[in-house]
């Protein structure tokens, strides 16, 4: 139970930076989500909280103290390895008794039994406990990683991608143990996915790294719904978001909005605190983001649609994503299951602008969207 | 017309083993029957002979024999225990941490098993003369470095390499410290390959004979260089000789034999990254 800290952290591997100025403050009791694609440095983070790694500038700190020079032992952390991490030689359940055996954290046995038949309860592996590793599939190793840091009670736990290698339903079943688990423990935790869906549905708050650095702070539904610029908004959702190059023009007190592709021409939907500071932006160029989910499509032709073709149709079990294509341009869309669709049939798409975000299409950064006030109210109020 | 030729390739195969089996194995068959025979019937080739234990008897009990082993066993046993005590933290400072000329020290290292003995033993000689080291137990213990220790490290920093560092990591955040990690954790890991490296450290250690031969050879003499004295310059003695070969053959099979399952598993353990 502790806040964690960083600040300026910087971590160097030769010439690479892995981390580049990294500041959090992580909140006592907070489920907090490291977000990011492949090698953005989320898994350094951890280490260097962990204390596995020591930065080359910057300090960590535990509750306020500085714990730079603390070793990864006394740190009081407990971590689940991407790997495992493992101990070939012994059998899970020794795996899962070792840190409670250890000098610093000795249990008795009988408290150590309890606790490990518990936790194995809790991830449906007793049957596996006195199996070596090497006889475990992928994904029990995993859960065995899981329960080694469960059966301890740390300051803070530290996950790097813990699910990735399950099943879909026991991930489902796991991701909602683990909000349980935490909810109820009250341990701050530290959680390293590049899953959003887990980001999304776990994270009290998410940071978005990329390239050493945290590209945006924040709740779920305020990164999903404000991202700061187009790279978070790619990555935050599935399917990805529908980015439509076009011009911004005023006439009067309306606004138009020009698509590169095709060249169609939008009346954009009056709000005034909109068009007032795209106004005072003086954006012209400008980057749609439009959700998918805001798409709208017909296999007739419809007024105000604009005909496509389509390039994709995938079943996703509940719904199913349509891709059409404009002149070079995917637009990606949710349609319900079952659908008879042919590919390279023609299809009509409209847009709901008033869900849009808009770009900057030089910098690729946030500029405004749609009912901005509204929903920078409600992250504040979910931030508390 | 299928199984006819698999038929065929096999007994082939199998005849080709069996030829080698006896190649290899003539020369050890052809020493025990020497071990029995006495000096008159020596030089008969045929396989009939009476058999007799007294050559046995002179070398085990009426010459220094066993004098000869227990210095053997001193010396090369002690290289082996010098280079795993040496070599495990060397080798696990090449596999895990960085340093400047790294890859170079470790060449270096393995760079000593190139120069052929006889090339390095007149200065070595020199140099144990000046130090008074020559004809010791230390002095051999030490030389025998040069054979079994680039051997040690190299087979078992490939098994060090072979433990992902996250292992390490999980256990410092379990709580323990470096050595209970490198005893509890790392030493059973690459256990099958200390005892297959040990041992082969030992057999070489055991069979060397140049070293011995000019480093010592009266006050201690390691049973590689006695065995010579069984021939003597008027008459060679060669059922005699054959005693003490097959008897200082012994230790190094009945040491395989009792490691034998970690020998085994050690070899493709290595090899096979799990």
């Amino acid at each position: 139970m502790a806040r964690i800290q960083l600040e300026n952290v910087t971590k160097k591997f030769g010439k690479v930076t892995a981390l580049d100025g990294i500041s959090l403050d992580i909140k006592d009791k907070e489920f907090f989500v490291l977000f990011g694609p492949a090698g953005a440095g989320k898994t350094t983070i951890l280490n260097c909280i962990a204390g596995i790694q020591l930065p080359e500038e910057g300090v960590v700190k535990f509750d306020g103290e500085i714990v730079n020079l603390v070793d990864a032992a006394h740190r009081d952390t407990a971590m689940v390895f991407e790997n495992y991490a493992l101990y070939p030689q012994m059998t899970v359940y020794d795996n899962m008794a070792s840190p409670l055996r250890s000098k610093l954290y000795k249990k008795d046995e009988d408290y150590i039994k309890n606790k490990i038949h518990e936790v194995a309860a809790m991830m449906k592996m007793e049957n596996l406990l006195e199996r070596l590793p090497s006889q475990l599939s992928n994904g029990q190793k995993q859960r065995v990683a899981m329960g080694r840091a469960l059966v301890r009670s740390p300051r803070v736990y530290l996950m790097d991608e813990p699910l990735a290698h399950l099943d879909a339903k026991l991930r489902n079943a796991m991701r909602t143990e683990l909000k349980e688990i935490q909810a109820n423990f009250g341990t701050t935790s530290i959680y390293v996915t590049h899953d959003f869906m887990e980001a999304m549905s776990l994270g009290d708050r998410i940071a978005i790294i990329n390239e050493g650095k945290v590209v945006q702070l924040g709740t779920g539904d305020a990164i999903y719904y404000m991202p700061c610029n187009e790279f978070v908004a790619q990555l935050m959702g599935d399917p990805e978001i529908n980015l439509i190059s076009g011009t911004l023009a005023k006439s009067g007190d309306s606004c138009t909005f020009t698509m590169d592709a095709g060249g169609k021409v939008y009346d954009l939907p009056k709000e005034k605190d909109l068009f007032a500071k795209l106004d005072e932006l003086g954006a012209s160029k400008v980057d749609l983001g439009m959700r998918p989910q805001n798409l709208t499509y017909s296999f007739e032709p419809k007024e105000g649609y604009i005909k496509c073709t389509v390039y994709s149709y995938e079943s996703i079990g509940n719904k199913s994503v349509i891709v059409a294509e404009l002149s070079g341009l995917q637009l990606r869309m949710i349609a319900p299951n079952g659908l008879k669709v042919k590919i390279d049939q023609d299809v009509y798409v409209d847009m709901q602008l008033d869900h849009a975000m808009f770009f900057d299409a030089e910098t690729k950064n946030y500029l405004t969207r749609y009912n901005e006030a509204a929903i920078k109210a409600f992250a504040e109020k979910q931030e508390g | 017309m299928n199984t006819a030729s698999k038929r065929l390739g096999r007994i082939v195969q199998n005849g080709l083993l069996v030829i080698y089996a006896i190649f290899a194995l003539f020369p050890l068959i052809w020493m025990l029957i020497l071990s029995v025979k006495s000096d008159a019937e020596i030089y008969t080739t045929t396989f009939i002979f009476s058999p007799t234990l007294d050559n046995y008897r002179i070398v085990l009990f009426e010459s220094d024999y066993v004098r000869y082993m227990i210095d053997s066993l001193i010396v090369s046993g002690g290289a082996v225990i010098v280079s795993v005590i040496a070599g495990v933290p060397a080798a696990y400072a090449l596999a895990r941490y960085n340093f400047k000329k790294k890859e170079d020290i470790a060449f270096q290292i393995l760079s000593f098993k190139f120069a052929p003995e006889i090339l390095v033993v007149l200065p070595l000689f020199m140099i144990f003369q000046k130090l008074h080291i020559y004809d010791s137990y230390f002095g051999l213990i030490w030389v025998y470095q040069l054979i079994s220790m680039p051997l040690l490290i190299w087979v078992v920093r490939g098994y060090f390499e072979d433990i992902s560092v996250e292992i390490e990591y999980a256990a410092q955040v379990d709580g323990y410290n470096w050595y209970q990690i490198f005893f509890k954790n790392l030493i059973p890991l690459i256990k099958p390959g200390l005892v297959s490296a040990a041992l082969l450290a030992f057999i070489f250690a055991w069979n060397s004979f140049t070293f011995p031969l000019m480093l010592a050879g009266t006050k201690i003499q390691p049973i590689t260089v006695a065995i010579t004295k069984f021939l003597g310059t008027d008459s060679a003695h060669y059922g005699q000789l054959a005693v003490a070969a097959t008897v200082s053959a012994l230790p190094a099979i009945i040491f395989a034999l009792c490691i034998q399952k970690h020998l085994v598993r050690g070899l493709s353990f290595g090899a096979v990254k799990g």
